[in-house]
């Protein structure tokens, strides 16, 4: 590509002006990424991908038109389109650009060793997740696993005289485990890590602990008897339990929308003392650190609950000016979607129990590592199967079970969650510890 | 470019298949009165995929010159050789087919680019209309219109060649209610393959609003279920559901390689007789089932893949390569999402065939249980065939009579043993899947259904 992308994009501001847009944003993204496979504990495959992707977004009045595109060549025609798009839309009062702000980079978003990481050191990664899964035990199968290295550069201009751009790179792995010992198998175990440096790739903690929840959950047998006590949730079960309503009910759009509860919130409780949510898009280290947001806002520290109390919402420019609170510079999304609204680097802050702390009050209850279930983000009510999980008796994990059904609201968890762990792990982007919560229904299949 | 595409591939060293896409997407979602997007989406590029020293590799351009493409042919066969040391069990050949040859348009006499923008909108924004005017209690409302057109040249160099069209469109309605400080959520959609009045033929935007906002308004005052295992009555949605995340899966060939539980089970028992199960890519019983493609992404042409014959396992899901390894045909159903995706085994239409009860015979005898319609937000199913899905409407039964709302179920167990309880299969039939896509690592537009059926599983509930 003889242009930058940030050049490509300003032209097509240029462009969508020229075709009658009164406000315009071209957001382009361009990546290459390699990839290796694992699948039935044996190579796959490599693969190799390069793309390149513009979004338009032009505004005529308060009305708004979005096309995207992944040819260069095809720019200017998008242009055109997005700008018919709008004018055939009725107008909304909150479609606006957000304000230009400085922007200050981001360190250690690029290292420039991954430009030498070639196909065959992106197949040894693959290789030596394999080797480790089998270092543990030889039951573990990895069933499926892959190590990705990818480099990206984005960029966003606008007509409120926004050009920014950076690059990054991107080292992602994850490994799906089980366990088979003769005709038992175990329940599978999915672990994830990404880092953005060469020298920081480190693949063993996640293929260890996968292939080790997979083997702890090798004879599970079922409950036994129904009950409704307290349940440890592991921080994966905490992300699939409690993280997506709390951002659904903390994602401004859909206060917008009318669909949160949080939505005028700001100030209350909603949460037991113990629960602490800050998200930073700035974070050293963080693989969803960034100078800026989907809409070239700069990146900030955003404390979201303090202690249970609603701090502040998440925002893009759009619910910003909706509701007259400040953008906190939360649009997400590519280059083939309008922004939306999601977190960065979101992290539940450690408490002072440790998870043994936790175990050792329940007299009955049960340890959940990982939750497949459905949890409705309007009412609250969740309901699924506690996989790899271990009964506790008495303060002590007494057993794997199988087939364990849990039932609850997500809402009135957060009211009566009863501790909080020192310990954490970090996946992908969430940093969460262990949580306890109450009164929850064990259904004993 | 299918002549491009043709010399290319002849005159690769290596067995290699070329993909060009051309897709666009277009989306119109209004929400409580505003229009909150309109967007199209375009995407054009070439997957290539060669098979070398037994290994694939695969890579994917979106420069469609002929240097371009030849540069994702030759950066496939060095990733194809760099992994051939690493790879343990290699390719030895692909199981021959029927590869297709000529052009496969869409089946469809009103096609999606024969309605104007204006059209789509003025329905979208009639559509949410109509949600906020139908219940005081609606406090959110949004109606989505999704429509997917692709164009494919799928080339390989043992002979395929085919320019295929596609075209699936679809449409959501959403209502949220509130009382009292409580909230729920009513949904409904429907999606086809084929063009605009296809959409509608199963249920009209009027029934997709009605069904949303009687959910919606109807779960607010809903009692959790009692939790327990019990007999229900499943509709063709969660048949179809089941049929394909629960059993489906565990007979796409790589995954019974990779361990599932159907390995070593062909020619065994592991349903009731009184079912048979299929995976299609034609669309048998109602046309325009969403999962509908005249030929797989290996240039394979569909047919009917009969998986469960009266209680018998008889197939698993195949691409050239697996059925190479099990010495059977290929099946048809090696899929690739976009161009920048390699192909693996995915399900098409997904279901069992009627039987013979009339539907409201299936309710008599249940002295208590379940009526249980339709999929709700999320599910997940295991290897195993352990699966956990959440319904969208769940009614108690009541010596044999169908009665009060429950919200929030859930049901789960393992799939093969729920398919050996059910004891009566009815005389109806629905495609189901409506707007929603399967997830393996690449999306794909699949359909699934059945008739209603009877059987006995577990369902989540309160805990007193």
């Amino acid at each position: 590509m003889s242009q930058s992308i940030l050049d490509l994009c300003r032209s097509g501001v240029r462009a969508a002006l020229r075709f009658g847009a009164t406000d315009a944003e071209v957001y382009g993204q361009s990546a290459e990424t390699t990839s290796a496979t694992i699948e039935k504990h044996d190579l796959l495959m490599a693969k190799t991908q390069q793309e390149t992707a513009f979004g338009i977004r032009a505004f005529v009045g308060s009305r708004l038109g979005f096309a995207s595109t992944n040819d260069v060549a095809d720019l200017e025609r998008a242009c055109r389109e997005a700008v018919l798009l709008a004018q055939a839309s009725p107008a909304d009062p909150g479609n606006v650009l957000p304000n230009t702000q400085t922007i200050a980079p981001v360190d250690g978003l690029y290292d420039p060793a991954a430009e030498q990481y070639t196909t065959d050191r992106v197949v040894e990664k693959a290789i030596e997740m394999l080797r480790i899964a089998e270092s543990v035990d030889r039951r573990v199968v990895l069933g499926d696993a892959e190590f990705a290295s990818k480099r990206s550069e984005r960029a966003v201009a606008n007509t409120r005289a926004l050009a920014a751009s950076e690059r990054t790179t991107l080292f992602l792995y994850s490994a799906l485990a089980t366990a088979k010992d003769g005709d038992r198998v175990s329940n599978m175990d999915y672990q994830f890590g990404a880092t953005r440096s060469v020298g920081e790739i480190d693949v063993e903690p996640i293929v260890r602990r996968a292939s080790q929840n997979a083997l702890d959950s090798l004879g599970a047998e079922p409950c036994g008897s129904s009950f409704r006590g307290p349940i440890v949730l592991s921080p994966q079960a905490v992300e699939a339990l409690l993280v997506g309503l709390i951002l659904y009910q903390l994602n401004a759009r859909n206060a917008v929308r009318r669909q949160s509860r949080w939505g005028d919130a700001l100030g209350r409780k909603v949460a037991a003392s113990s629960l602490t949510l800050v998200d930073d898009g700035r974070r050293a280290g963080g693989v969803a650190a960034s100078a800026f947001d989907r809409e070239g806002t700069p990146h900030a520290p955003v404390t979201i609950l303090e202690r249970g109390v609603v701090v502040s919402l998440l925002h893009n420019a759009y619910s910003a000016a909706a509701l007259s609170q400040p953008n906190t510079a939360h649009a997400v999304g590519s280059a083939q979607t309008v922004p939306a609204i999601g977190p960065t680097n979101l992290a539940i802050l450690p408490g002072s129990a440790s998870k043994d702390d936790l175990i050792a009050e329940i007299r009955q209850g049960l340890l959940v590592t990982r939750f497949s279930g459905n949890v409705d983000p309007v009412s609250g009510d969740f309901s699924g199967v506690a996989k790899g999980a271990q009964l506790i008796a008495d303060g002590r994990l007494e057993r794997p079970v199988s087939g364990t059904l849990i039932a609850g609201n997500v809402f009135e968890c957060l009211e009566t969650l009863s501790g909080v762990s020192q310990e954490e792990e970090t996946i992908v982007s969430l940093t969460l510890p262990y949580v306890r919560v109450e009164g929850i229904s064990v259904t004993a299949a | 470019m299918q002549q491009l595409l043709e010399r290319i591939a002849a005159e690769a060293e290596d067995w290699t298949e070329l993909r060009f896409q051309a897709r666009q997407t277009r989306t119109l979602t209004v929400r409580n009165g505003l229009l909150e997007s309109s967007t199209s989406v375009r995407l054009k590029g070439v997957g290539a995929r060669v098979l070398a020293l037994g290994v694939f590799g695969f890579a994917s351009t979106t420069d469609l010159t002929e240097r371009g493409i030849r540069a994702a042919v030759a950066a496939a066969r060095s990733a194809a050789r760099t992994s051939a040391a690493a790879k343990r069990d290699r390719v030895d050949r692909l199981a021959n087919a029927s590869l297709a040859r000529g052009v496969f348009p869409v089946d469809t006499r009103d096609p999606l680019d024969a309605h104007p923008l204006e059209e789509k909108l003025a329905l979208a924004l009639e559509t949410e209309a109509h949600v906020r005017a139908a219940s005081a209690k609606i406090v959110s409302a949004a109606a989505t219109y999704d429509e997917i057109q692709d164009e494919k040249v799928l080339v390989t160099s043992d002979g395929a060649s085919a320019h295929i069209f596609d075209s699936k469109p679809s449409f959501r309605v959403l209502a949220v209610a509130r009382d009292s400080g409580d909230q729920s959520l009513g949904y409904d959609t429907v999606g086809v393959t084929g063009g605009w009045s296809d959409l509608f033929a199963a249920r009209t935007t009027d029934e997709l609003v009605d069904h949303a906002v009687r959910l919606a308004v109807d779960s607010l005052s809903a009692p959790q279920p009692e939790g327990g295992t019990l007999p229900v009555v499943l509709d063709p949605e969660l048949v179809g559901l089941l049929c394909h995340e629960a059993i489906g899966h565990t007979v796409e060939a790589d995954v019974v390689l990779g361990g599932a539980v159907t390995a070593d089970k062909i020619g065994q028992r592991v349903a009731s007789e009184l079912v048979t199960m299929c995976d299609s890519g034609l669309s048998p019983y109602d046309l325009h089932a969403v999962g509908t493609l005249p030929v797989d992404d290996e240039g394979v042409v569909t047919g009917r893949t009969v998986l469960i014959e009266r209680g018998v396992l008889r197939s698993y899901l195949h691409n050239r390569e697996t059925a190479a390894h099990y010495g059977v045909a290929p099946t048809g159903n090696a899929r690739a999402f976009v161009y920048s995706d390699n192909p693996i085994i995915r399900m098409r239409n997904t279901y069992i065939e009627p039987g013979e009860q009339e539907v409201g015979a299936l309710f008599a005898g249940i002295r208590r249980g379940y009526y249980l319609k339709g999929f709700a937000m999320s599910g997940q199913a295991d290897s195993n065939a352990e699966f956990m899905f959440g319904v969208r409407e769940a009614r108690r039964i009541v010596d044999g009579h169908v009665g009060q709302l429950v919200r929030g179920a859930t049901i789960s167990g393992n799939a093969f043993r729920v398919l050996e309880s059910v004891d009566a299969v009815g005389n109806d039939f629905a495609w189901e899947k409506g707007a929603g896509a399967c997830g393996k690592g690449q999306a794909a537009k699949v359909d699934s259904g059945g008739p209603h059926i009877r059987c006995t599983l577990t369902i989540g509930g309160r805990q007193e």
